[in-house]
């Protein structure tokens, strides 16, 4: 059953990247709960451009947890308070009336803000141009089963692939560190024969690039695997640091 | 090489064999510190054997002074830049989401504390004369039994090697499953009971180098000397 409740928003408020933004007080009263957290956000809005005031900027796109675009920082968690899940499939149910929330920008010298919510994540654009993909050869598409893999490395290559690089390992990371990401995209290429061929040039690259976007290192807290709204597992750092000194070695 | 030395990643395996070689050190120094229990024939013979191993002895030392710096060296350059990336403005509520333990949290701190922990201590003994009128007990000079005796008579110096270990016990409890996971190895079934004999480790050599100052405190010559003194 759908109740309504009364909340008090506390909304990171920027401009652009260029100027200092502030926190800003808004009542968001008669909520829906089976709004999602982005649809209250809408509710918000609405009233918001009525006063003739600026809506709060964030981002998103499926608004059904698969692509990756939402993400806020929100009474200090990324995404939320519920696990596994993005902003965007978070419900007003997990609040109570009368509860005061404070929603933050990803904060990480790497993903700047563009306004308000929404940070540049093209850092991470950079790091999959730098390696994560693989080298297509041209002719005709090779049959689906041209090639055999075993179920144990399909399993794991899928379980890394579900990253939708949403960026909340970096916003949840003490030490702003993109690792989670970076290694569910080198351990799903790895995994497959397909990106077998490439794999050292892959890890040696892809590290590179992430240090120069200026992402923090991992110390293994392991907040990222817990914040992650897939569930990727630090097993995908470990194997990533596997990967990278063996690369290391050769070189 | 100049890459690896200078990538985040390879800057942390850099500290994690450093740390290994650190861990494996202080495993050996407290199962000789154990002869102190002994009595102080088999302790004195102890230092003894160190003290006369030669070649082998200085290159302990310079390796230790080297795996030493080298460790805190590439903590700092990693630390430093953890710091800078959230960036300039940091997040007004954080809220972990749950799997930071204390003893992770504190890395940097314990680590300071066991610095500053081990000036005090290689002044304290390492450094110090061991023949001195500070081995003295009973009119008897016990040597370095007899300084680590007398020494361990102030509770002030108890308090402080107790912090110590405190300090090192906490560092131990994250560092020797982390140093499994910077080598790239992790398990379903056996990370947990890697981080199980972590703890193991952390815990049990905190309580091994501590239970020495606390016996040293209380004994009184007759009762812990079994060397006829
Ligand atoms: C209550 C605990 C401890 C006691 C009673 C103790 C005792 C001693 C003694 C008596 C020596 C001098 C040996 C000699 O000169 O022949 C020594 C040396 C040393 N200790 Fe400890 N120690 C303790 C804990 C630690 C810890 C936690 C560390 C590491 C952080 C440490 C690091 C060292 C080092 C590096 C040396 C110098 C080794 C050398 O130069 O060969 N000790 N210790
Ligand atoms: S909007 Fe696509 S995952 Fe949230």
């Amino acid at each position: 059953m759908s109740k309504s409740i009364n909340l008090t928003l506390k909304v990171w408020r920027q401009k652009n990247s260029k100027t200092k933004g502030q926190f800003e007080t808004y009542a968001a009263n008669g909520i829906d709960t089976d709004c999602s957290f982005l649809e209250m956000l809408d509710v918000v809005n609405e009233r918001l451009t009525v006063e003739g005031k600026d809506p709060i900027a964030f981002d998103h796109d499926c608004r059904e947890g698969i692509c990756g675009m939402c993400g806020a920082v929100v009474n200090g968690q990324a995404h939320g308070p519920q696990r596994k899940t993005t902003l965007c499939q978070l419900h007003m149910r997990q609040f109570s009336d009368g509860d005061t929330i404070v929603i933050e920008p990803y904060r990480s010298r790497a993903l700047p803000v563009l306004k308000d919510l929404a940070v540049d994540r093209s850092a991470f654009d950079r790091i999959i141009q730098s390696g994560g993909y693989v080298s297509v050869k041209t002719g005709q598409a090779p049959d689906a089963h041209a090639i055999l893999v075993g179920k144990e490395y399909a399993d794991l290559a899928m379980d890394a692939a579900q990253c939708i690089g949403c960026a909340a390992c970096v916003a949840s990371c003490p030490n702003a560190s993109a690792m989670l990401f970076v290694s569910a995209k080198i351990s799903h290429l790895a995994l497959l024969p397909q990106g077998n061929p490439e794999r050292e040039t892959r890890v040696q690259e892809m590290v590179a690039q992430m240090d120069k976007e200026g992402f923090g290192n991992c110390s293994n807290e392991y907040e990222c695997e817990a914040a992650c709204p897939k569930g990727i597992s630090v097993s995908n750092i470990a194997r990533m640091n596997r990967e990278f000194l063996s690369a290391s070695r050769k070189k | 090489m100049a890459g690896y030395l200078s990538s985040s990643i390879g800057r942390k395996q850099i500290v994690a064999v450093t740390g290994l070689f650190l861990t494996l050190f202080l495993i050996m120094h407290l199962s000789g510190n154990f002869l102190i229990y002994k009595g102080p024939d088999a302790y004195n013979a102890y230092a003894e054997f160190l003290e006369h191993l030669g070649t082998i002895k200085i290159l302990a030392r310079v390796g230790l002074i080297v795996f030493f710096l080298t460790h805190i060296t590439f903590t700092a350059l990693l630390v430093i830049d953890n710091r800078k990336a959230r960036g300039a403005q940091g997040y007004a509520v954080s809220n972990s989401v749950g799997k930071r333990s204390l003893a992770t949290r504190l890395m940097p701190y314990t680590g300071t504390l066991v610095l500053a922990y081990l000036l005090f201590h290689l002044c304290d003994y390492t450094l110090a004369d061991h023949e001195s009128v500070r081995s003295l007990v009973n009119g008897q000079n016990l040597g370095l039994y007899g300084l680590v005796y007398n020494s361990f008579k102030n509770p002030l110096r108890v308090a402080f090697y107790v912090l110590g270990m405190i300090g090192i016990g906490l560092h131990l409890v994250h560092a020797v499953q982390s140093i499994v996971q910077t080598f790239g190895f992790n398990h379903p079934r056996y990370t947990p009971l890697v981080k199980k004999i972590s703890f193991v480790v952390g815990v049990g050599v905190a309580v091994g180098f501590a239970s020495i100052p606390f016996y040293m405190h209380f004994c009184t010559m007759s009762a812990c000397s079994l060397g006829g003194y």
